[in-house]
């Protein structure tokens, strides 16, 4: 009889075990990372760790508007309530900052913070700044040469010349508390313990295995409040392990599910998420360098790729061929004179037209591939087929795999450097979701790496001209047809091995209610619920 | 005895430091630079060269080694390069999620293994020592993470029992047993096929000692028979007894790969294509120094078990 | 690590040269399980040494749009992989990989570790502990851990593989040797025959090497399975034979994502492992109860 209270104690302990395991409004998602992003504000990982970190757990001045999935998403206020470039001085560009938001940490969200989220990416001698932080997003904020409080709700950003851009580069810089901050005036410590204004906070960081966050029930925005109570994350980099996870109930949600499984997923009940984004997978070439320094090489190299097999075949129509950067339809495709079919022929004459095609001048080349990753989709076995299909026309091409966040470290260093000295190309997946991540970043003579990521490098003066005239440019529709002309000559000159469009899929499992899937790298998870 | 003891133990001294030595080495054979990983993108030569003083790669090879050396004794493993966390919190983590495998797959192992050698040499020749054999044939020749990926597909996939990967994350204690079983299993194979085949060759060596044949052939109670096998087997068991947790513990690694068990083995693996040096130093040294440890602990039990033991 | 090697307990049968290998083919000859597996192993090595004749298709060539047939599709009695290639002939020309990665190490370690085992044995005194303190840091090791951390920093490819396995099993193959020689060295026979003057090379080629090759012999043919599913685990791993080449434990990670379309077909290059692995066993337990060596 005296064991009774332990037996009862034991039984409940039991029982809150088991309900704590199906919490209802929980949502439970595999990742692709292999490990939690990054939590300190300026997140790594790629998109992924904005998708599922930097933007939920933060926010930026400006945002995106991820609630419909008719559209590519506009811009909208973030924790900014308007911007507008000043008149006389283009330069210029006076932010109006929302009042009445709070870190989570209780303290007020003002300028201060504005400025010092700004000097940890951008000033090095501050006692602030985050080496780490800064790296991931630096090069995003190329044209942020300054930033000046005016008062406490409104700062002034300086750029070095009058671009259009800004909006498209102070989207990716999120807002920390420096209050939180001060508290340990050390950026590991703040990422354990994180304070920012967005609609989850964290709750706890098991590294390597999880990040639980809570739903933010005083976030500013009262529509955009969770709809769960709880969200964790997952890192889950092999593809098998996420599919099993989701078929016993382990996640509700999964990113990059295995194409072939996709059919089951959907007999089983499970819910496939797909829509179109501003996503491209390419190989990015090394101009310097042989074989990829002669532009027929490049050409013959996308006239090998067997494009519809890729997409059709291995990946189960969860992508479309991708002959450019943007795809057909998009305000950028233009008219480009290459259309890049899949002509092995072609490729072989090509090959042989630049003197490569007797046997006696190889072309040989070390491309480094990932073995998962934000937008990477099926890295290993697309590259498989890409490496015979190159194969097949004589272009011999030797892929070294690595983890996806070392990828992105080594490509940022461009590749110059020791270690990425033998490399011919990047497999990195790209986004164009505005003109500077599109074109800016990667064609203009004047973002070689480091100053941002022209890591071929691709010196066009042409493509100089129509980048700067592009912003130049505040109408958007003229904006876009300036784009379009560049895209034109880019895709003629193909510096990348153009492959594939992503179409997003993820799959859901059928207690998630409420999810739309943007046409975007992010998504929007407050509107999401789980039922029991 | 304890003159053996102790110049076994002061011969593990110069083994770790031999040990460490090859960690070191090993891992600097790596082409690639360290420093490349850590440094922003827009790093100049300086600041390149003041982080490489600060990490101390700017010395010459053996003192570096010294220098790792010492911070190693007082249990600093240095940071990881993907995380910046302290090594030591990683590997600690891994390791228990590493132990609570090996464990359990000895226990599996151990206890069949032991159980089928002594039933094969007791019924010799009868059909259950074929079986047992048979089994034990066929243990040491499979391939575990093959066996793993079978497991997955038969008690996964197709009957959809068991959950087909990692550690389990919320749920208790049976949640977790039912995320251990597979890997467990799997992992047990090989030892299982080891054990059972030193232990009946040890059983049968002692069964064929002529006063052991007399006393059977009196009818003597086996279980006297059966303490002395035992007793005079436990020595030569003992020490495959030993090697084989090593192996489950350092050789996991094909098994929590094929799981994505969260363990040492699933770190390593995850270091080496992040090219993490200081992940890979930390988790190789730590469990060569459990398993030459537990070595050293088998050689003293053995010594105590059987006095009699001369090594040269 | 099939069977582990406790120094003391090798035995040896010492005796004419000549009666005792007649005796070994005598006793083998009569033992159907050995015979059988030493069938086996010739068959699947003559099959992968005749891969080019036998294979109906050429290992990497496949069209993408035949990915993942069953087993028993036209043209293709195994299967197709992930990518569309043939399995059957991917694992006829996967076996000279698998084989080569496995057999190779054993072979570099039989050679080195009998010469560095025997020199260790007969030598005696500083070189004797040099050489075996040198290998005890390398036992400090678990092998899968020391393959895997080798393969790791050097990087993927066969040559590594081929160096990393090498360094996991000599030490072992050098102390059974040494072992093995200092048992011989302390017989009365070699006193004799260095008390009556003869050189070094006299003894170790008669006295030596025939009793040492013995127990030698039979503990790398132990080490051989072991061998191939090492070199297996490693490409499995990602640290060994690269993409495109056919390699069992290769196609084994590369099929493990298709265990949900097709169960079968990837389980294919493991059950090819996994006969090679027991042949070898049984092979290497006939020819130890034939030698009677206990090691």
């Amino acid at each position: 009889m005296r064991r009774f209270p332990t037996v009862i104690a034991i039984f409940l302990s039991l029982m809150v075990v088991a309900g704590s395991a199906s919490a209802q409004g929980t949502l439970r998602i595999g990742m692709t990372a292999s490990d939690v992003p990054y939590t300190g504000g300026q997140t790594d990982n790629g998109f992924e760790g904005f998708r599922f970190v930097g933007y939920q757990v933060y926010e930026p001045l400006i945002a995106w508007d991820l609630t419909r999935g008719d559209r590519l998403p506009p811009l909208v206020p973030g924790l900014a309530e308007s911007w507008a470039v000043s008149k006389d001085q283009p330069t210029k560009w006076v932010f109006k900052l929302r009042r009445d938001v709070k870190f989570h940490d209780g303290s007020p969200f003002n300028a201060d913070a504005v400025v010092f989220s700004f000097e940890s990416i951008k000033k090095k001698d501050a006692p602030h700044f985050d080496a780490y932080g800064s790296g991931q997003v630096s090069f995003r904020l190329a044209s942020l040469k300054a930033i000046r409080k005016i008062d406490d709700y409104t700062v002034e950003f300086e750029t070095d010349k009058p671009t259009s851009f800004v909006p498209y580069q102070v989207v990716y810089m999120v807002v920390v508390s420096p209050t939180q901050w001060q508290k340990f005036k050390d950026w590991r410590k703040f990422a354990e313990q994180p304070s920012g204004t967005g609609p989850f906070k964290v709750t706890r960081l098991v590294p390597r295995e999880r990040l639980e966050l809570e739903a933010n029930k005083s976030y500013w925005d009262p529509k955009r409040r969770p709809k769960v109570d709880k969200l964790t994350l997952f890192p889950m980099p092999e593809l098998t392990t996420r599919l099993a996870a989701l078929r016993s109930g382990q996640v509700d949600w999964i990113e990059v599910p295995p194409p072939d499984a996709i059919p089951q997923l959907k007999a089983a009940g499970f819910q496939i998420a797909l829509n179109s984004y501003p996503h491209n997978w390419t190989h990015t070439l090394r101009l310097d360098k042989e074989p990829w320094n002669n532009k027929l090489v490049r050409k013959a190299a996308n006239y090998a790729i067997d494009r519809v097999g890729i997409c059709k075949n291995l990946l189960n129509d969860t992508c479309i061929p991708s002959t450019g950067i943007a795809y057909k339809g998009h305000p950028w495709f233009g008219d480009p004179k290459e259309t890049y079919t899949y002509d092995p022929a072609k490729a072989k004459a090509l090959l042989k037209q630049a003197g490569f095609g007797d046997g006696k001048h190889p072309a040989k080349a070390a491309h480094l591939i990932s073995t998962s990753g934000s937008g990477q989709m099926l890295p290993l076995a697309m590259n498989e087929l890409i490496q015979k299909n190159l194969r097949d026309v004589g272009l011999d091409v030797d892929l070294q795999p690595v983890e996806w966040n070392t990828l992105l470290t080594r490509w940022r260093a461009g590749f110059k450097t020791p270690d990425n000295e033998g490399l011919n190309a990047w497999n990195i997946s790209w986004n164009f979701l505005e003109p500077w991540s599109g074109f800016g970043r990667f064609f203009h003579s004047k973002s070689v790496v480091p100053v941002a990521v022209n890591t071929m490098p691709y010196i066009n003066p042409e493509a100089d001209k129509l980048i700067e005239e592009a912003e130049r440019t505040f109408d958007l529709k003229k904006q876009d047809a300036v784009l379009a002309k560049l895209h034109e000559i880019i895709v003629d000159d193909a510096p990348w091995i153009f492959v594939a469009h992503d179409l997003n899929p993820r799959a859901l499992s059928p207690k998630v209610k409420g999810f739309v899937q943007p046409q975007s790298w992010f998504v929007d998870l407050t509107s999401v619920s789980v039922t029991r | 005895m304890w003159a053996f003891v102790a110049r076994r133990f002061l011969l593990a001294v110069p083994t770790l430091l031999g040990a460490s030595v090859i960690v070191f080495a090993m891992v600097h054979l790596a082409p690639g630079d360290p420093i490349a990983a850590v440094m922003p993108a827009d790093a100049s030569r300086a600041e390149i060269e003041a982080v490489k003083r600060a990490y101390g790669f700017d010395a010459p090879l053996p003192v570096q080694y010294v220098r790792w050396l010492g911070r190693v004794a007082q249990g600093d493993l240095g940071r990881s390069i993907a995380t910046r966390r302290p090594v030591i919190d990683d590997v600690r983590d891994a390791l228990e999620n590493s132990l609570v495998l090996a464990v359990a797959s000895s226990v599996l192992s151990f206890g069949l293994g032991f159980a089928l050698g002594l039933v094969a040499a007791f019924r010799q020749g009868k059909a259950v020592d074929k079986l047992a054999s048979a089994i034990a044939i066929v243990g040491v020749s499979v391939p575990h993470y093959w066996a793993g990926i079978i497991l997955i597909i038969v008690f996964s996939v197709q009957l959809n029992w068991l959950p087909a990967m990692g550690a389990a994350i919320d749920g208790g204690v049976v949640d977790y047993l039912r995320h251990m079983a597979l890997p467990t299993v799997a992992l047990a194979l090989i030892p299982l096929g080891v054990i059972t085949r030193v232990v009946r060759s040890a059983a049968l060596d002692i069964l064929a000692q002529d006063f052991v044949l007399a006393l059977r052939a009196k009818g003597l109670v086996s279980r006297t028979v059966f303490a002395h096998v035992v007793k005079n087997a436990a020595p030569q068991i003992l020490t495959v007894v030993g090697l084989q947790f090593g192996f489950q513990l350092g050789g996991s690694v094909l098994v929590e790969a094929v799981f994505s068990w969260p363990g040492t083995g699933y770190l390593l693996n995850l270091a080496i294509f992040q090219r993490d040096i200081p992940v890979l130093q930390g988790v190789i040294l730590v469990l060569a120094t459990f398993f030459v440890l537990l070595n050293l602990a088998v050689d003293v039990v053995q010594s105590v078990v059987d006095p009699r033991i001369v090594r040269h | 690590m099939a069977i582990n090697v406790a120094p003391a307990d090798v035995q040896l049968v010492v005796g004419a040269p000549m009666g005792y290998w007649r005796t070994v083919a005598w006793r083998l000859r009569r033992d159907p399980t050995t015979i059988g597996a030493g069938l086996v192993l010739l068959a699947i090595v003559l099959s992968a040494v005749l891969a080019p004749v036998l294979a109906p298709h050429d290992p990497t060539a496949g069209s993408i749009r035949l990915r993942l047939a069953p087993i028993g599709a036209p043209d293709h009695p195994l299967g197709t992989d992930e990518q569309g290639r043939d399995m059957l002939s991917r694992l006829l020309y996967g076996g000279r990989m698998t084989l080569l990665a496995g057999l190779t190490p054993v072979l570099v370690a039989f050679v080195l570790g009998t010469v560095m085992g025997i020199a260790a044995g007969y030598a005696g005194g500083f070189p004797n502990t040099l050489i075996m303190r040198t290998m005890d840091i390398f036992y400090a090791f678990p092998s899968v851990l020391l393959a895997i951390a080798i393969s790791g920093s050097l990087g993927p490819g066969l040559w590594n593989t081929l160096i990393s396995l090498s360094v996991v099993f000599v030490p072992r193959v050098v102390r059974v040797a040494e072992s093995a020689t200092v048992q011989v060295k302390s017989l009365e026979f070699v006193a004799a025959a260095r008390a009556s003057g003869s050189g070094v090379w006299p003894i170790m080629r008669h006295h030596l090497l025939p009793n040492v090759l013995g127990p030698v012999l039979v503990f790398s043919s132990t080490q051989v399975s072991l061998s191939i599913i090492l070199a297996a685990g490693l490409s499995f791993l990602g640290l060994g034979v690269t993409p495109p080449a056919a390699e069992w434990g290769l196609m084994l990670n590369t099929l493990r994502g298709s265990i949900y379309v097709n169960a079968w077909v990837p389980a294919l290059p493991g059950v090819a492992i996994f006969l090679t692995s027991m042949a070898f066993n049984l092979l290497s337990d006939g020819l130890r109860d034939a030698m009677e060596v206990r090691v």
